[in-house]
């Protein structure tokens, strides 16, 4: 058993394996060997229900083939397609999507970001700006002429 | 040095605080890990570095300027951090510097060891704790072709390289280099650290293009190199002293040993790289150098037979290119210098010389010599090829054959039949056939195979038609040696005698059961006949005329008219020279059991008339018998020899008007006399006959291989056609280039052949 620490100091116990989802986690206990045998592992960017909600996935995908080389995901990037469990497990509201996101990043867990960017990447595609600025309440800042120059800009990438 | 503390957890933004962090787990890490580290530590530094290259307004701030900032994607921060870590690497390695001028040879090797070690588990660590950076702005920057842009590991051994490893690798190799030889000279060393030294070298290798491959060049260039110069400086001294100093044979061990020590110190501590160049670099010092010396040396060794160091020379000049071609050529002329000694030696009295100590001459020479090339030089072919070479030549070329090649064939032939020979003295089956396969071992070298065949014919002709050859299974494994080694045609007329005989076998079978159904006419005779076909056997018509005593006479033309009820057209030719019998006496008074004579037909013959008188005169007997002089002078002189017949008067030799008187009073120990011997005289007259068919024969053979040649070529030039001819003549005999020009004129006088423009001749179909 490992024993995390949030940053809210809640104590969560985690397999080791499970832990070691995190490359950071698995990359420490290696290099500090016996001296980490039994002390708790702080984690000072994560709070617990995020913490919580990335070992449930965790402890899901545990038995997952290890994901081999950094490189092999350029298959993967180009499909959105995310696994049923997957896409249940990321029907949360956006903040915590987003902490999610930012807890993989830190964490080192690379299939886990790869799935929050999907999900991302699936509530952009196919909407119009507006739209896009609607789902994620962002304000426009650009002027008319601005919002007119980018669109030129980028009229290649418009369906037709 | 005291331990580090660490200063508290910078704001993310601020790049000074964060470094000076970060410096402090990192010092903490190259200095002290050996007090080890705890994880708020390492968290810490990890979540600084990560917070550090997040820190940008543009993360988790969500809208504006992302947009006008995206020319080159997202920008990722670390440029900073990483410029910070390798000047630190750098301050370090320079202290690293400044240390090791204090030390030097072993003190230096441990130095560098331990430091290299400290180094290179701390660049692990921090390769971790840097994940991040790596992660992100390290993996852009590369992705974006840009050069001197490393991952953490990476980037640390790089600097050892540049910073450190080009100050001092000079002074370590020196180091390095002295402590082999230290064990060279007998030593025992602390080798773990050369190989310590090596793996650090091997380390350092990076592919300039691409750091996630490695190359072997700086470890070539900086160990290699240095060390492989040592290594030839060394022996070069080394054997130039003892050699000086000690015999050949004593430095061929201890070349040996060396070459072995050697290898063994590859295994030992170096890379597996070396092994190729530096086996390279000792064969040339150890063993080039001195090739010419040990193969002088080598003469000596052969003749004193000193097997065990052969071999040692052997497996010493094997390493080096070209090495064994000088002791193959010593070997061969060694080889058939013994040959030609062994036959001199038995060669004293060439007139009575027996066969059978010919060949063991021979064979005892190749036997001795292939053993050598088995034992010391591993059965090598080329080796073989030398024994090979050297064989041929004295066994076709040497004392005994000043007369001619067709010697050796002859005389092997000869002992053949000695072995095949009925005999006195029973020789087991298996001993007979080994013997019979160390003729064939001669035999493979007789470059006039086809006199052996000419010898060996007319005498297995001899056992078979006086059936006295000791078994025919020894018979028919001598056929199958020979088949197997010149093919079907060599051995086919060999073949089709022993088919006669067989078939001769049930002949007579048949006519005793013929004989049976005329009860009323009872033979005298026992007989038995052999039909052997006029083209196979190597056989003529008798040289004198022949007229049989009437017993005979009967037997045979029942037996001819038998013969030719069974194959009618056929012409069948007594060969009276060759038959004999057996006859019974019933005068002599010596003896209670009368005597029984072996003898020819001839002399049967001539027995039969004292049946009627008990003296003939000479011209009786010629006329009665028909018989020519010489003929019947030699079947008499057997007789009155034996004392037989006793001969009035008393003369040297039976001639016209002598009186023969048979002799009441024979007496002889045996009870069988064996009258039908031969004298030397015919003996002589048939090899003379044999060597002069020979000859003929080949000239007969030649003639058909131009014409066989020209048939499927047409047209061809004169040299071409010597040449040609040759090499489809040389596994029979070697033919004379003379002789083949004397056959093509023969041909062109036949007109088989025409002359054409240039030397070319052409077939005439």
């Amino acid at each position: 058993m490992i024993k995390l620490q949030s940053n809210d100091n809640h104590q969560i116990d985690v397999e080791k394996p499970v832990a070691e989802c995190s490359l950071l986690i698995k990359n420490m206990l290696e290099d500090l060997g016996e001296a980490a045998v039994g002390q708790t592992i702080p984690i000072p960017n994560v709070t617990e229900p995020v913490l919580r909600k990335v070992i449930e996935w965790c402890e899901h995908h545990r038995h997952d083939p290890p994901s081999t080389n950094e490189d092999e995901s350029d298959n993967r990037k180009k499909t959105t397609d995310i696994d049923e469990w997957d896409q249940k497990f990321m029907q949360v509201d956006q903040e915590m999507l987003f902490e999610i996101i930012l807890a993989s990043n830190y964490l080192d867990i690379k299939p886990l970001l790869d799935v929050g960017c999907k999900t991302v990447a699936n509530m952009i595609k196919g909407k119009s700006p507006e739209e896009i600025r609607k789902t994620f309440n962002i304000t426009n800042d650009f002027t008319p002429d601005e919002e007119e120059q980018i669109r030129r800009e980028n009229e290649w990438a418009e369906d037709r | 040095m005291g331990a580090v503390r660490m200063p508290p957890a910078p704001n993310r933004e601020d790049i000074d605080a964060t470094w000076n962090y970060l410096q402090a787990g990192i010092t903490k890490i190259m200095i002290n890990l050996q007090d080890g580290m705890d994880m708020t530590t390492y968290m810490g530094i990890y979540t600084a570095v990560h917070n550090f290259c997040t820190s940008q307004k543009a993360v988790g701030l969500g809208t504006s300027g992302a947009v006008g900032q995206a020319h080159r994607g997202a920008h990722l921060l670390g440029e900073d951090l990483y410029r910070k870590l390798k000047e630190y690497l750098n301050e370090h390695l320079a202290g690293l510097y400044q240390q090791s001028k204090a030390h030097a040879d072993e003190a230096l090797l441990s130095f560098y060891i331990r430091e290299w070690d400290r180094y290179t588990i701390a660049a692990k660590y921090i390769h971790h704790l840097f994940r991040y950076l790596n992660r992100h702005w390290v993996k852009r920057e590369m992705d974006e072709g840009k050069k001197n842009t490393y991952d953490v590991y990476t980037l640390h051994l790089y600097q050892w390289r540049t910073e450190f490893f080009t100050k001092v690798h000079e002074k370590v190799m020196s180091a390095v280099l002295k402590l082999v030889e230290k064990q060279r000279n007998g030593e025992t060393i602390e080798h773990g650290q050369i190989k310590q030294v090596v793996e650090s070298f091997v380390s350092l290798g990076l592919d300039e293009h691409d750091a996630s491959k490695s190359t072997l060049d700086i470890y070539r260039f900086h160990f290699e190199k240095p060390f492989l110069a040592a290594t030839e400086k060394f022996y070069q001294a080394e054997s130039k002293q003892f050699v000086s100093e000690n015999s050949v044979v004593e430095y061929m061990k201890k070349a040996e040993a060396r070459l072995n020590e050697e290898e063994e110190r590859v295994r030992m501590y170096l890379h597996n790289d070396i092994a190729q160049p530096l086996k390279k670099t000792c064969n040339k010092s150890l063993i080039a150098d001195h090739s010419a010396l040990l193969r002088d040396e080598f003469q000596v060794l052969l003749d004193n037979d000193r097997e065990d160091d052969m071999a040692r020379m052997y497996n010493l000049l094997i390493r080096i290119p070209d090495g064994l071609d000088p002791l193959r050529q010593k070997f061969e002329a060694h080889v058939r210098n013994a040959g030609l000694a062994a036959v001199t030696k038995v060669a004293l009295d060439a007139e009575k010389l027996e066969p059978k100590v010919y060949v063991e001459a021979l064979l005892e020479t190749h036997t001795r010599y292939q053993g050598l090339v088995k034992r010391a030089f591993t059965d090598e072919p080329d080796f073989t090829r030398s024994l090979d070479n050297a064989c041929r030549e004295f066994v076709n070329r040497n004392d005994i054959c000043k007369a001619g090649s067709s010697k050796s064939p002859e005389l092997l032939a000869k002992y053949t039949d000695v072995l095949l020979r009925k005999s006195g003295a029973g020789v087991e089956e298996a001993e007979l056939d080994a013997t019979l396969t160390q003729i064939m071992t001669v035999f493979k070298y007789i470059e006039d195979k086809d006199v052996f065949q000419k010898f060996y014919s007319r005498m297995l002709a001899r056992r078979l038609v006086h059936s006295n050859s000791s078994s025919d299974d020894a018979e028919t494994s001598m056929i199958s040696k020979l088949k197997e080694a010149c093919g079907f045609e060599y051995t086919n007329k060999l073949q089709r005698m022993f088919q006669d005989m067989q078939i001769s076998k049930d002949l007579n079978t048949g006519f005793r059961e013929h004989l049976k159904e005329d009860l009323d006419k009872q033979q005298p005779l026992d007989s038995s006949y052999s039909i052997l076909g006029t083209s196979f056997w190597p056989l003529t018509a008798p040289n004198t005329t022949f007229n049989p005593p009437p017993e005979i006479q009967a037997d045979l033309d029942g037996f001819s008219l038998f013969y030719k009820k069974k194959h009618n057209g056929r012409k069948l030719t007594w060969l009276w020279q060759l038959c004999k019998g057996e006859v019974k006496t019933g005068y002599c008074k010596a003896s209670k059991t009368p005597y029984t004579f072996q003898v020819n037909v001839y002399q049967m013959a001539i027995l039969l008339m004292f049946n009627d008188k008990d003296a003939q005169s000479y011209e009786d007997i010629l006329s009665v018998t028909q018989l020519t002089n010489e003929v019947l002078d030699s079947a008499l002189g057997i007789l009155c020899k034996a004392k037989v017949l006793l001969m009035k008067p008393d003369g040297d030799k039976p001639a016209p008007g002598k009186t023969f008187h048979l002799n009441y009073d024979f007496k002889s120990k045996k009870i069988r006399v064996n009258l039908n011997v031969g004298t030397k005289t015919e003996q002589k007259q048939e090899e003379a006959d044999t060597n002069k068919t020979i000859e003929e024969d080949r000239q007969l053979v030649l003639q058909s291989a131009i014409v066989r040649i020209m048939k499927a070529r047409k047209k061809m030039k004169h040299s071409q056609l010597v040449s040609e001819c040759i090499s489809q003549i040389k596994s029979r005999f070697v033919p004379k280039v003379g002789d083949i020009k004397k056959c093509i004129e023969i041909l062109l006088d036949k007109e088989y052949l025409e002359r054409l423009d240039d030397d070319e001749l052409g077939y005439l179909a």
